[in-house]
């Protein structure tokens, strides 16, 4: 648990100042929070025409409310986290490569719904808005994430490190 | 030794004696959320008691490492006034310039993790929200305290800022510890602290299923 403790601490660390520079921003984190927008607009013309997209904002044509999609709403950090949770553990590279690839696509599948339900709330009421946004949904999300990678775990076979694995962690042995 | 348990089957079970859900996981993901609104209501109704430990933390690091920036914190519910020593700037009159940072943004894993933990059952679940609750309170404080550095070093105003005496290179570290202490640390601090506070119960959830 101190190994992958560690490991996870330092991939988050390291994946989140990678996040940060410029090159990834301006190829990956603005491209997909676009993207982003553009999506959960197209979701949203399903049942309301009248939304449009101009890069990261969703704006409402009927009375010209608006969210722009920042950072940490855009769902990276939380991939991240998943990302260095999933590295960090023990696991064949085969299940941590399907496990990332569903659990991605499940932490942006609620991130899509965040997105989507904020900018109703933000019409509606803006303190519900405020609320939803600053705490309720960052706590979803990562129990999204947490979800996400309990049910991971509980499918990935222990790894062989060249000893007998344990039946249970060490702090449960040694109590 | 941590004695988390799963919900017993006497209390997740129909009349009938089946279970209402089968999935262990399952009833601690739906328990969690059942949970949440509890918690999160708890959380904003005692939050500036809940707070107040952030509060002084934040005075006391203001105060050692900040002191030529801070003249004094005042604080109001889940908020907290930074009075700095800083000018507005000239022809913006007389006065001092003040932060006000919303300590809340910073706390929501308290409630989180309040919520994980019963939604856990564990046998000793009062201390275990003890101690998340004193792990979660530093790294509240990381965070007050990054967005009035990030207010006075970065978003103020260049005659605000330049007031402050920071390096190019201590504005980068200000913006990362930022960054950090509200993407990051907010969320997983909670989770990360949940899932080291219950490993038996991890363990626990993880042989059921393999058997």
């Amino acid at each position: 648990m101190l190994r992958f403790f560690l490991l996870f601490v330092v991939m988050l660390a390291v994946l989140f100042g990678l996040e940060l520079t410029p090159w990834v921003q301006d190829w990956l984190v603005v491209p997909w929070t676009n993207a982003l927008a553009l999506i959960s607009t197209w979701i949203v013309t399903l049942f309301d025409g009248n939304v449009t997209a101009t890069g990261k904002v969703m704006r409402s044509a009927t009375n010209g409310f608006a969210v722009s999609i920042e950072a940490g709403c855009n769902g990276v950090e939380a991939t991240l986290v998943l990302l260095a949770a999933m590295l960090a553990y023990p696991a064949p590279w085969k299940h941590k490569a399907v496990g990332l690839v569903v659990g991605i696509l499940a932490v942006q599948l609620l991130n899509i719904l965040r997105v989507i339900s904020l900018f109703y709330l933000g019409q509606w009421n803006y303190d519900v808005f405020e609320w939803a946004h600053l705490y309720v949904w960052q706590a979803l999300i990562m129990l999204d994430v947490l979800v996400v990678w309990l049910i991971w775990v509980r499918r990935v076979p222990y790894v062989d490190r060249g000893a007998q694995p344990p039946r249970s962690p060490p702090a449960l042995a040694a109590g | 030794m941590n004695e988390n348990q799963l919900p017993s089957p006497a209390e997740t079970r129909h009349p009938t004696g089946r279970h209402w859900v089968k999935s262990p996981l399952t009833r601690f993901v739906l328990a969690a959320l059942a949970w949440l609104p509890v918690t999160f209501g708890a959380w904003y109704l005692l939050a500036p008691l809940l707070l107040w430990p952030v509060r002084l933390l934040v005075q006391l690091v203001a105060r050692f490492a900040f002191g030529d920036l801070v003249r004094g914190i005042e604080s109001g519910g889940g908020s907290l006034a930074f009075l700095t020593t800083l000018k507005p700037g000239e022809g913006m009159g007389a006065g001092v310039v003040s932060i006000d940072v919303n300590m809340l943004v910073y706390a929501f894993g308290m409630p989180l993790f309040a919520a994980l933990t019963l939604a856990a059952r564990g046998a000793r679940s009062g201390r275990t929200l003890a101690i998340g609750y004193a792990v979660i309170v530093p790294f509240v404080a990381w965070g007050v305290l990054a967005d009035f550095l990030k207010g006075i070093a970065i978003v103020a105003p260049a005659a605000i800022a330049s007031q402050t005496g920071f390096s190019g290179l201590q504005r980068e570290l200000i913006a990362f510890a930022y960054q950090f202490g509200s993407l990051i640390l907010p969320a997983v601090v909670p989770a990360v602290l949940w899932v080291l506070l219950h490993r038996a119960f991890l363990e626990r959830l993880r042989q059921r299923d393999v058997s």
